[in-house]
């Protein structure tokens, strides 16, 4: 090999390694199915970086849930057709009675698009006791969070959102949506 | 000088590289679903005040149709039944009729039977007319018929739900929101007619736990107990109530057998064949006296079976001395009849 030969292939290699890894974030319902491919995960949102998070109307928390929520589509998940929006403050979690059947699985996806906002998503059992699932954080800090569960049950079960971290005196407008398969 | 030594290390190290940053992203897609840490139990008056929103806490009969089908693989071909909504006046009939064809629809959907898709959704349409609360869903009846000519069914599935949800949704903007909890009433008891027969079709009673719902029935039962008194004058809405009771009683007997939820998934609830077989009965015969036209003679429930606690469904409408009101022709709905 000649001394062209190799600046061509030393010039290769750097610019391998200089190519950032693609990554690899898990979707929300690679979570509950690893065996399937890995799915896109949900595009950015506008909102998140909205400069007057003031100004967020519950109508963008939805677009912002059920855009999160798709990405559970692409594995054969079906997204209710029905929301619930709410204002959370920081130690006042929320919660909603649902019905579960043994055999489904199902997503509840909470979206905020208040700026610095964390939510966390979790699902209750009749007597009030957390149930064994995945839970799903946005990767990239913004208020989007999900719980998913494969009750094996069928009955009442509760729904809990909460903000963990959110700026001082802040009630974010949050929604959630339920996706089940 | 480069050898061939030169770039025998430099493809090493290349793939050295690689193998690096791929289990270095493996780790990062890994690492995002993490297991739920150590979160507290919530309390009696939490759940006490946890929200009821019939959108999401009532099951679209989709949802149990989807765990049915896990359970025992219906034959849903043999399922679906003629849409034929009631001619009447009555508006708590009406919005019963839209919930009970509302859930014909997903059988429908299930049964991949376009036609009767349509045909249930000409029903709907007629039923929102009845009831003043059409104007908006045009657009999802034309969406209904493209979809079932299309064959997408998942697609229909969501607006079947998305109709129901809009039907509801103008009834609570026209100060009609009572009517909302007969919708929701109806579909689930149409959805547990036909789940409770699938089940008892099967040997083995394979599916029973997909009906376990006791406080969802009790939920309903209690909101329609709450209703105004114009809206339970009749001998419609109170047969209902009953049965929604008498079936969470039922359940409620099963999950006392099973001891609580936490049970392993897969072991069946001690509901018996009898007492499933009332509750579909008792279903069965709610279904056909919201589907009954005003001036037709009320189908008969049948006798009480079995369990002692159930009350619903074993009195005839028709001995309570308090007819159906009797529907005016000219104000009557343009139902036509469904074609095959």
């Amino acid at each position: 090999m000649n001394h062209h030969s190799f600046r061509l292939a030393l010039f290769s290699l750097c610019c391998w390694f200089a190519t950032p890894v693609p990554t690899l974030r898990a979707a929300p319902g690679d979570a509950a199915a690893p065996s399937s491919s890995a799915t896109p995960s949900p595009s950015p949102a506008p909102a998140a970086a909205s400069p007057n998070p003031a100004s967020a109307i519950p109508t963008e928390s939805r677009r912002l849930a059920l855009e999160t929520a798709g990405a559970f589509t692409n594995d054969g998940f079906r997204i209710r057709d029905g929301e619930w929006s709410f204002s959370l403050e920081k130690g006042a979690p929320r919660f909603l009675q649902v019905t579960l059947f043994a055999g489904n699985r199902y997503w509840f996806v909470a979206a905020s698009p208040a700026a610095n906002v964390r939510l966390r998503v979790t699902v209750y059992d009749a007597e009030g006791k957390v149930v064994k699932g995945e839970q799903w954080q946005d990767p990239e800090g913004r208020g989007r969070s999900a719980a998913g569960v494969a009750p094996e049950q069928s009955g009442q079960y509760f729904v809990g959102v909460e903000v963990m971290e959110a700026p001082v005196g802040a009630a974010p407008d949050t929604c959630l949506v339920v996706a089940y398969k | 000088m480069l050898t061939g030594r030169h770039f025998a290390i430099l493809t090493l190290c290349a793939g050295f590289g690689l193998c690096c940053q791929t289990v270095g992203a493996e780790k990062a897609a890994k690492a995002t679903p993490s297991a739920v840490p150590a979160i507290p139990p919530i309390t009696a008056e939490q759940r006490q005040g946890a929200l009821f929103l019939d959108a999401l806490s009532v099951p679209s009969p989709g949802e149990v149709f989807a765990a049915l089908n896990k359970a025992c693989r219906p034959n849903w071909a043999t399922l679906v039944t003629p849409a034929t909504a009631p001619v009447t006046t009555d508006r708590t009939q009406l919005a019963l009729a839209v919930g009970v064809l509302a859930a014909n629809g997903y059988i429908a959907v299930e049964a991949q039977d376009g036609q009767q898709v349509k045909n249930v959704g000409r029903e709907m349409m007629a039923m929102a007319k009845a009831l003043g609360v059409s104007q908006s869903l045009l657009g999802r009846g034309h969406s209904l018929v493209e979809f079932a000519d299309n064959n997408a069914w998942d697609a229909l599935a969501d607006e079947l739900e998305a109709t129901e949800n809009e039907v509801k949704a103008t009834m609570v903007e026209q100060k009609d929101k009572d009517l909302v909890a007969l919708t929701s009433s109806a579909a689930w008891l149409r959805g547990l007619e036909v789940a409770s027969g699938v089940v008892l079709a099967n040997e083995n009673l394979q599916g029973a736990a997909v009906l376990h719902q006791p406080r969802l029935a009790r939920h309903l039962a209690s909101r329609l107990e709450g209703l105004p008194a114009r809206m339970i004058r009749g001998e419609l809405v109170p047969a209902v109530t009953r049965t929604l009771s008498s079936t969470a009683a039922i359940l409620d007997q099963a999950s006392q057998n099973l001891g609580g939820q936490g049970k392993p998934y897969g072991k069946p609830p001690q509901i018996t064949r009898e007492n499933l077989q009332k509750i579909h009965d008792d279903a069965s015969v709610i279904v056909k006296m919201i589907l009954t036209s005003a001036s037709a003679p009320t189908p008969s429930p049948t006798p009480q079976a079995g369990t002692g606690t159930a009350t619903a469904g074993g009195t005839n409408p028709a001995s309570a001395g308090q007819p159906l009101p009797a529907a005016t022709p000219a104000a009557s709905p343009t139902t036509s009849p469904s074609k095959p």
